[in-house]
């Protein structure tokens, strides 16, 4: 996708990186294995991401985003099998061997992850956190290492970062160490930040904090970064580009303003429809989506979207394949609707 | 603040190795339980049915005959007594000391703790720190001054035991009532009016029973080996009735000549404890996962 | 929202003392250490009076006359009620006088300081060897989960733990004292006299109880850093960073598990003193076990009750201890919250 919005030619120096995507995910299958059964969390997913971009994975839980993102990094529990094409800047990233993934996690993939609580560990300084970060990719000694992560705090926009660099996890507020997450998933300047929900535990005006402070961040530093979420709202004000995931595999991909004003997958439709409204009647039914979400462990042939899905046919009984039915615009469904949809929700 | 509050002795604690398959989690189970039920048997019918000689009055004549001598399958002891007699004796006393001991304690301990902690307030400040006290004082100083004084005996070795297995109990129980009564289960019954002895009987116990369960295991296994020590310092059992503890105090004496009067001994404790506490792991394994 | 304890103009040091939320919970902590000490002197003094069998009649053995018993109560004061007994062994033994003993008519504490060393030292060693061999063993097993160190490790653990100390004790003797003539099988050396066969008369006793220690210690160890490791988010982000898996081990998980460790070790400390009686009886160690052993067979009620108040002093103290440096290594309970 190397044209802009408007469908322009991006200006490129670098005529070859323009056509190598910094990030190319093909095909990639995760599983987990177990004693009794295998529980498929991803099944074929593929997409593309330049550098400095910012594409939402969007999905409700047990769509696979999280693992996907975590598969990146390598960073799943050994009963995970993963498997296809993960390339970075042209290195593949599956199968390779734990010590080089390691000097990639960090200086060039960085995670951000939901419960910043949780995520930051609570009898260590988040000044320490910090330096840990910066000294696994660098030469820095220590004092070295405190000022970068100071300008790093200054960064993320922290007040009195002196003084914050010796304080613990629990006397920050939520909202304070998620800006700690992002300075420590910073500290190597990475070329593409993976944020995981990353603003999901927190109340909705830091939500947006967090997310201006990430857009600012990218647009400053031209990091490319994927977005996992599950809130539509956000994806839609904040991503360029949109996929759509339902059982570990993408059913829609566009750019953020093509996918949610010509939506064309039942699926993305009824998410988007789901969303409550204020042009709606008072005391009218939220248009839920009926059914349960697949069973992963025991996955149906065909398109997993189908027992929930009101234009659903004996078509559906083969899976659709995820191609580009239109340019930039990408879906995997026999019945996409043809409308253009009424209440999409572009803000 | 202490993390580790439950007050379990020393044994009851972490999880082994994580999921196996589900045959083998049923195996951890089965297996010592069975081996269990073997020697119980064989200690209590073992010497009714098979033909094996009294295990005190022997023939001095008779002593220290090494293991697999004819009629005696672990030979005897400096008085003539057959071993494997003895052992089986043995195994009597000693289990039925750890299970009245850990019955008294569950019933009464148990009860004790899940009262206090469901009462909360003043009642349970004031009996917790009475069982503070219990704990905080060294055990075996007033099993010994007990036996010293009341003369040693299976009686006065259970009571003395009891004494330190009602704190232990109550402790465990107290914690997990604790915790239970967070629940929001707790609260509705409550609201529903359910008299507390309703509420004690069908909602805490069965919940509680699991850990108390788990906890009386463990403490089958530590029982056993203090009844031992009790009857190695010749405080428990009294001679010449047989206690794998006084057993292995006698075969001290000889120990380098006829180490085996020490290790036959050993090794029926050995079995006995690793059982229980294999039992005891896999149980809360199981039940922790629900 | 800052630390309580730096942050604004110098308070008094009384107030910033109250202020301390670590120090409040040491505080707090003491205050509940006292009553339960009292309770434990009681409780002793009560139980060892229940205990049929005049100590007069016992010192002096059946043949003594009635005389010859009345005056020797007279004498050891044992004609007085319980209750004032009691209080003048309290006044005595907070000011530090804990009586003489009955038999040889020492001064109880002179006694106790020269058998709590050599127990000291004991329980010293034990915990050294212990936790020295535990906490390599388990950052190793938890390294690689279920690999065949893990499975090994474990294995010999649960054994270990199903071993009576007794036994282990004898066992040790066997081996390395008879077979291998390594270490002697009973006997004490002072440190004063020799610090290499101080050493060597200490090193089974003290591996005696070590062992069951180090088994426990490491179950608890291994377990505690692998539920982290497979279970806390903090290491995800750990690895995310990129640093290798043993400063994952050791700088985050490890790090957490010492609060549990430290815990453990001062409940241990408590019921040690079991261990202690049997080892020390069976190595012939003139230790505080040993002492109190002797005391109940002669019916020296006055060293008895003072080794009773010395054990849960340890035994209380320790738990204190304990609870003191979490409160004090833990920065939650250090700095306090928002």
């Amino acid at each position: 996708m190397s044209i802009d919005r408007a469908g322009n030619d991006v200006l490129v120096t670098d005529p070859e990186s323009a056509t190598r995507s910094l990030l190319e995910v093909t095909d990639l299958r995760v599983y987990f294995a177990s004693a009794r059964q295998r529980v498929h969390a991803v099944n074929g997913l593929s997409y593309r991401l330049q550098a400095g971009r910012m594409l939402a994975i969007v999905g409700e839980s047990g769509s696979g985003k999280s693992v996907s993102a975590r598969a990146l990094l390598g960073l799943l529990p050994h009963t995970a099998q993963v498997s296809g094409s993960v390339r970075f800047d042209g290195t593949e990233l599956v199968g390779l061997p734990e010590r080089e993934m390691r000097r990639r996690r960090g200086a060039d993939i960085a995670m951000v992850f939901q419960d910043p609580a949780r995520s930051l560990n609570p009898t260590m300084r988040i000044g320490t956190q910090i330096t840990e970060a910066v000294r696994a990719h660098s030469d820095l000694d220590r004092n070295a290492a405190r000022d970068r992560a100071v300008e790093l705090l200054r960064l993320v926009r922290l007040a009195a970062p002196q003084r914050r660099f010796f304080e613990y996890p629990h006397q920050l507020s939520g909202g304070m160490r998620q800006r700690v997450m992002i300075a420590i998933a910073l500290a190597a300047s990475p070329r593409l930040l993976v944020a995981d929900e990353a603003t999901t535990a927190l109340d909705v005006t830091t939500q947006a904090q967090i997310m201006e402070l990430l857009l600012e961040l990218q647009q400053r530093l031209g990091m490319a970064v994927i977005m996992i979420t599950h809130d539509l709202g956000l994806a839609a004000s904040y991503a360029q580009d949109v996929i759509v995931m339902y059982a570990g595999r993408a059913v829609e991909y566009a750019q953020a303003s093509t996918l949610f004003t010509r939506v064309r997958m039942p699926y993305t439709r009824a998410l988007l429809g789901a969303l409550p409204q204020l042009e709606r009647e008072p005391h009218t039914l939220l248009p839920v989506i009926p059914g349960q979400p697949p069973d992963l462990s025991a996955l149906p042939a065909g398109c997993p979207f189908r027992p929930r899905c009101d234009a659903a046919s004996d078509d559906c009984a083969t899976a659709p394949p995820f191609a580009e039915h239109e340019p930039g615009h990408w879906w995997a469904c026999w019945h996409p609707a043809e409308e253009t949809s009424q209440d999409g929700a572009s803000r | 603040m202490a993390v580790v509050d439950a007050g379990a002795p020393a044994l009851a604690d972490q999880p082994m190795a994580p999921r196996r398959r589900g045959w083998a989690r049923g195996l951890e189970i089965v297996v010592p339980a069975t081996v269990l039920g073997i020697l119980a048997v064989a200690c209590f019918l073992g010497p009714l049915v098979l033909p094996i000689p009294d295990p005190i009055g022997g023939n001095v004549l008779e002593s220290y005959l090494p293991s697999f001598s004819p009629g005696h399958l672990l030979g005897t002891d400096p008085n003539g007594n057959d071993i494997l007699a003895r052992i089986l004796h043995g195994g009597q006393s000693s289990l039925t000391v750890a299970l009245a001991v850990n019955l008294l304690g569950l019933l009464v301990g148990g009860t004790l703790g899940a009262l206090s902690g469901f009462a909360g307030g003043i009642t349970d400040t004031v009996i917790m720190r009475l069982l503070d006290v219990l704990i905080a004082f060294p055990s075996l100083v007033l099993t010994l001054a007990v036996a010293q004084s009341l003369g040693p005996s299976q009686t006065n070795t259970i009571l003395a035991l009891a004494f330190f297995s009602v704190p232990a109990f109550a402790r465990v129980s107290r914690a997990a009532t604790l915790r239970l009564r967070e629940l929001p289960f707790m609260a509705a019954a409550g609201l529903c009016g359910t008299p507390v002895r309703r509420v004690l009987l069908r909602h805490v116990a069965p919940n509680i029973a699991p850990q108390l369960i788990t906890f009386a295991m463990l403490g089958m296994g530590i029982v056993i080996v203090i009844e031992g020590a009790l009857s190695f310092l010749g405080l428990g059992i009294p001679p010449p009735a047989p206690s794998w503890g006084n057993m292995i105090a006698q075969g001290q004496q000889s120990l380098s000549a006829t180490p085996m009067l020490v290790v036959w001994p050993s090794v029926a404790l050995f079995v006995t404890v690793l059982a229980f506490n294999l039992l005891g792991e896999s149980l809360r394994a199981r039940w922790s996962r629900q | 929202m800052t630390a309580v304890v730096d942050e604004g103009p110098p308070a008094s040091l009384a107030a910033r003392l109250v202020a301390s939320p670590s120090l409040r919970l040491i505080g707090k902590r003491l205050l509940t250490a006292v009553p339960i000490l009292l309770g434990v002197s009681v409780l002793s003094f009560w139980v060892l009076n229940l205990i049929p069998g005049n100590a007069a009649q016992q010192l002096l053995g059946a043949e003594a006359t009635p005389e010859q018993v009345r005056a020797l109560e007279l004498r050891l004061g044992l004609d007085e009620p319980a209750v004032s007994r009691y209080l003048s062994w309290l006044g005595g033994a907070l000011t530090g006088d804990l009586g003489a003993s009955l038999v040889s008519d020492q001064p109880v504490t002179e006694l106790l300081w020269s058998h709590l060393a050599v127990s000291g030292e004991l329980v010293l060693l034990a915990f050294l060897i212990s936790l020295g061999l535990a906490i390599p063993v388990a950052l190793l097993a938890a390294y690689k989960p279920n690999s065949l160190f893990d499975r090994i490790s474990m294995i010999v653990s649960i054994s270990g733990l199903s071993v009576a100390n007794y036994v282990l004790a004898l066992l040790l003797v066997l081996v390395f004292a008879v077979q291998l003539a390594m270490f002697p099988a009973i006997g004490f050396v002072p440190l004063g006299e020799s610090v290499g066969d101080n050493l060597r008369s200490l090193a089974l006793p003290a591996s005696a109880i070590a062992f069951p220690l180090f088994c426990f210690y490491t179950r608890f160890l291994r377990g505690d850093l692998v539920d982290q490791l497979q279970g806390e988010d903090y290491i995800v982000t750990a690895r995310a960073k990129g640093i290798g898996p043993w400063q994952v081990l050791l700088r985050h998980a490890f790090r957490n598990s010492t609060f549990g460790l430290i815990t453990v070790v001062g409940l241990n400390l408590g019921t040690l003193i079991g261990a202690t009686v049997i080892t020390e009886q069976i190595f012939a160690l003139p230790g505080l076990g040993q002492l109190m052993l002797q005391a109940i067979n002669s019916r020296d009620f006055v060293v008895v009750q003072a080794c009773v108040v010395v054990f849960a002093v340890v035994a209380v103290g320790a738990n204190l201890l304990a609870d003191l440096l979490y409160a004090v290594l833990d920065p939650r309970i250090r700095y306090g919250s928002r």
